[in-house]
């Protein structure tokens, strides 16, 4: 084919094609989901599929994504998180004698929410102990829209101390107290240590100073102050406050909410993009091309050869696939590659695809020009390559559109079954998780119908695609 | 080629194809199940001897001794378990114990059985009763929809049709399962979230009606995902047909137009429908075992899962055999439907493209 003749094809296809709708919407969402898949690092983080594995730290476990308050009539704090630009530092190692060195620093909270963060995490200070035995000292102070002074820590301060306020024995048993002056006594006795255990430290110390504070505590909105003073006891110790971080654990969490690891849900979705379009499209380019290969060659040959690859492709189509991938996955669980499960999907895929490809050989090598091509003394590579193969393509793209979402369902249904790759970042693995983790039952919508949706875009494209090139490049089906 | 030699051909194509997937299956698991046991020798001569400290007392004062005692025990239970045997004959073993259905048991009960093929004989009429529930109602469905988008082409039905099994063929079926678990039975509570029954239980009539409840959520999804694929597929097939000359023949001697669609045009298209409806069904045991074990149905497609994540490969062979076994029989089935509904089916197809 000469390069003009390609131009004006591709021409008369782009006429043809422009007029089918769902293939137009299908190439624009193709175009999305490649430029997601590409554009990956850039929206989210670079080292996502690293960090997959592991557990998030300092991100809220299983919260729906911050825009779930629309939809609620209780609104829910976000996850935020302090850095040292948004703290303000009231004293920078004042000596108060003694080698006594006092720090102190400052950040407010603004509550507009019914439901308060989950915890606020103040880790990362920079002390260095000249003398390990004698920690410094760390106290944390509260100050309400009311008023109202809590102190809610008052404790050591070591090398990588970490402060989760929620969860911190002291911290509650200070609270506790606070908050007793306000409620009923009666409550208090007759709820005992039960109405302690079960406080929400957070509730309540966000919670309105009245009667019910501890039973049901109302939120309090308005800005909170928090005032945190260290105080260090021997000479040579030094505070660095540069690297503090002040983790205000949601109760909602970004665009997407959070899995059961605390991972950003959002960024499991970018990034999943990418696998399920290499696997859909490497499969469905293998299969066809090997399936035509195969076809092909089986009609040109012809005779006994021909029966031969036709009783073997029967044979080989005749194989159950789903259950011998799963029985292969789970022979080399935990070691499978994303290239294994293309590699088996192309094995058990391409019969189809021969079969027909054969059958549409077997019709050109019947017709008068081929026939005439082997009187001029063509050989079999012009013959197959100028005169078959051509006729096949326009068969061979459709196909491989076609292809593409059963090879992406399957990727998904594998990865479900826990049989995909365990380190890459699949949508169907964020729904095996979901599913070990009961997810439906919780109600965790978040992380449930996002990845699925995904798939089901994924395939629904191509479906799109495959079944506008067909109609466009097949046209006896036009009819139908 | 006669009908009885084409059926003769298929069998034989299928017993080969059940006899290779096994004894591919008897490699892969006969390696695992070798090491599965060393393992356990190790830990069952530690019991042993922490049963007779004795015996460990006396041989702890002299390692060489020790150290020849484990061997010697330890070669001792190897050939108990028939491991001393060479590989190859244990997997010709172990295929020929798969092909007599003896599949040996679970680490653990499943179902209240320890033995695989009593384990899946109690689960294969579990699978074929939600099933072929969802399949009827899909065929019904679909064959409906198909020939009435086939009869008004064009119509907004039609595009109705066609892009509803655009996007459902593009769901993943137990994806579907788990959305319609968090709507319908955790979200409004109507349904029950999985299981066959409730527990406990319930006795004589209200048995069944229970049971019946509880296919209502897996059988919707079914369906839902796979009518719309089933409907399409109909309309194709049918106008194909509705264009052949002797609906036009029938048509013009006034035949009534019920009449051409149902009795004409469906009766010519039973062939491609009947082996497609046999093809669907294969095609998409795959995709509902796996909705089975999102809706907790005590089927095959729970023990897949169970055998997964509980690492029974005995199990998960017992399930992979039987399932293998039950597809070729259909692919039988549907061969005979064809060759029966459509006399000019030759083996090899060769003519007939």
């Amino acid at each position: 084919m000469r390069w003009v003749d390609v131009k004006a094809s591709l021409k008369d296809f782009w006429f043809e094609f422009r007029r089918q709708k769902g293939g137009l919407f299908g190439l624009a969402l193709l175009f999305l989901l490649i430029f997601t898949a590409l554009a990956a690092p850039y929206i989210t983080e670079p080292d996502i599929p690293k960090k997959w594995t592991q557990y998030w730290e300092g991100n809220p476990v299983t919260v729906p994504p911050v825009w779930y308050n629309y939809f609620t009539t209780k609104k829910l704090a976000p996850h935020e998180v302090l850095t040292a630009n948004d703290l303000r530092i009231t004293a920078d190692g004042q000596d108060i004698g003694g080698g006594m060195k006092y720090y102190s620093f400052e950040f407010t909270y603004e509550n507009n929410y019914d439901v308060p963060p989950s915890d606020i995490i103040i880790r990362n200070i920079g002390v260095k102990l000249a003398d390990l035995t004698t920690p410094a000292q760390i106290v944390v102070t509260m100050i309400r829209p009311d008023g109202n002074k809590i102190e809610l820590l008052n404790t050591e301060l070591r090398e990588g101390s970490i402060y989760q306020l929620a969860k911190d024995g002291k911290v509650k048993a200070a609270v506790f107290q606070w908050a007793s002056q306000f409620e009923n006594p009666e409550t208090i006795a007759e709820g005992g240590e039960t109405l302690k255990i079960t406080m929400d430290t957070m509730k309540v110390i966000f919670a309105k100073a009245q009667e019910g504070i501890l039973t049901n505590p109302e939120a309090l909105k308005g800005t909170y102050t928090f005032q945190v003073e260290i105080f260090t006891f021997t000479e040579g110790d030094q505070v660095d406050l540069s690297t503090t971080q002040i983790i205000l654990s949601g109760r909602t969490y970004g665009l997407m909410g959070t899995d059961y690891k605390a991972r950003d849900l959002w960024a499991g979705l970018v990034w999943g993009t990418r696998v399920s379009l290499t696997v859909g499209v490497t499969v469905a380019v293998l299969t066809v091309l090997i399936g035509i290969f195969y076809g092909v060659t089986s009609a040109y040959l012809g005779g006994w050869k021909d029966e031969f690859m036709q009783r073997v492709n029967e044979f080989w189509a005749s194989i159950p696939t789903l259950p011998i991938l799963i029985l292969l996955g789970a022979a080399f669980k935990g070691h499978v590659s994303l290239w294994t499960i293309v590699f088996l999907m192309v094995a058990f895929y391409w019969t189809g695809i021969a079969k027909v490809a054969r059958s549409m050989a077997l019709q050109i090598k019947e017709q008068t020009y081929v026939e005439a091509a082997i009187a001029l003394g063509a050989g079999t590579g012009r013959i197959i390559f100028k005169h078959i193969m051509p006729q096949i393509m326009p068969y061979a793209f459709a196909a491989m559109a076609l292809n593409v979402p059963g090879a992406v369902l399957t990727e998904a249904s594998l990865s479900f079954l826990g049989l995909g790759d365990p380190t890459a970042v699949t949508w169907g693995q964020i729904l095996y998780d979901a599913q070990i983790q009961s997810a439906t039952i919780n109600r965790y919508w978040w992380w449930v119908i996002p990845p699925g949706l995904a798939i089901t875009l994924v395939a629904f494209t191509f479906v799109l695609i495959g079944i506008s090139l067909d109609r466009v490049l097949n046209p006896r089906l036009k009819r139908l | 080629m006669g009908y009885g030699k084409y059926i003769a051909i298929r069998l034989l194509n299928a017993l080969l194809v059940l006899a290779l997937v096994t004894l591919l299956v008897s490699v892969l698991f006969t390696k695992v199940a070798e090491e599965d046991i060393k393992s356990s020798i190790h830990e069952q001569i530690g019991l042993y001897l922490r049963g007779n400290p004795e015996l460990a007392r006396a041989l702890s004062q002299d390692p060489e001794k020790y150290h020849e005692w484990y061997q010697k025990e330890y070669e001792r239970r190897l050939k108990a378990y028939g491991l001393d045997k060479p590989f190859m004959i244990r997997v010709l073993e172990r295929t020929k114990d798969t092909l007599m259905l003896n599949f040996g048991n679970t680490k653990s009960p499943i179902f209240g059985e320890t033995a695989v093929s009593k384990i899946i004989s109690k689960a294969i009429p579990r699978t074929v009763i939600l099933f072929t529930t969802a399949q009827i109602f899909v065929i019904l469905i679909g064959l409906l929809l198909g020939v009435k988008a086939a009869q008004m082409a064009g119509s907004i039905l039609d595009r109705g049709v066609s892009i509803v099994a655009m996007v459902t063929s593009s769901i993943p079926m137990w994806w579907f399962g788990m959305i319609m678990i968090l709507i319908f039975s955790f979200k409004m509570g109507w349904f029950p979230s999985g299981g066959m029954t409730s527990t406990p239980p319930k006795e004589g009539f209200a048995y069944y009606l229970d049971v019946l409840y509880h296919m209502v959520l897996p059988v919707t999804t079914i369906v839902f995902v796979q009518f719309g694929g089933w409907a399409w597929t109909t309309r194709n097939i049918m106008i194909g047909t509705m264009q052949e000359d002797f609906i036009m023949a029938a048509r013009a001697k006034g035949v009534p137009e019920r009449k051409v669609i149902y009795g004409h045009a469906l009766r010519a298209s039973a062939p491609p429908i009947v082996t497609m409806t046999i093809f669907s069904l294969l095609g998409s045991i795959g995709g509902a075992i796996i909705t089975e074990s999102v809706f907790n149905w005590p089927g095959m497609g729970r023990l897949y899962w169970t055998a997964l994540q509980q690492n029974e490969t005995r199990l998960l062979m017992g399930v992979t055999f039987v399932t293998v076994a039950l597809y070729l029989i259909a692919m039988i089935i549907a061969d005979l439907a064809y060759g029966y509904l459509d006399p000019r089916v030759k083996v090899g197809a060769s003519q007939s493209t």
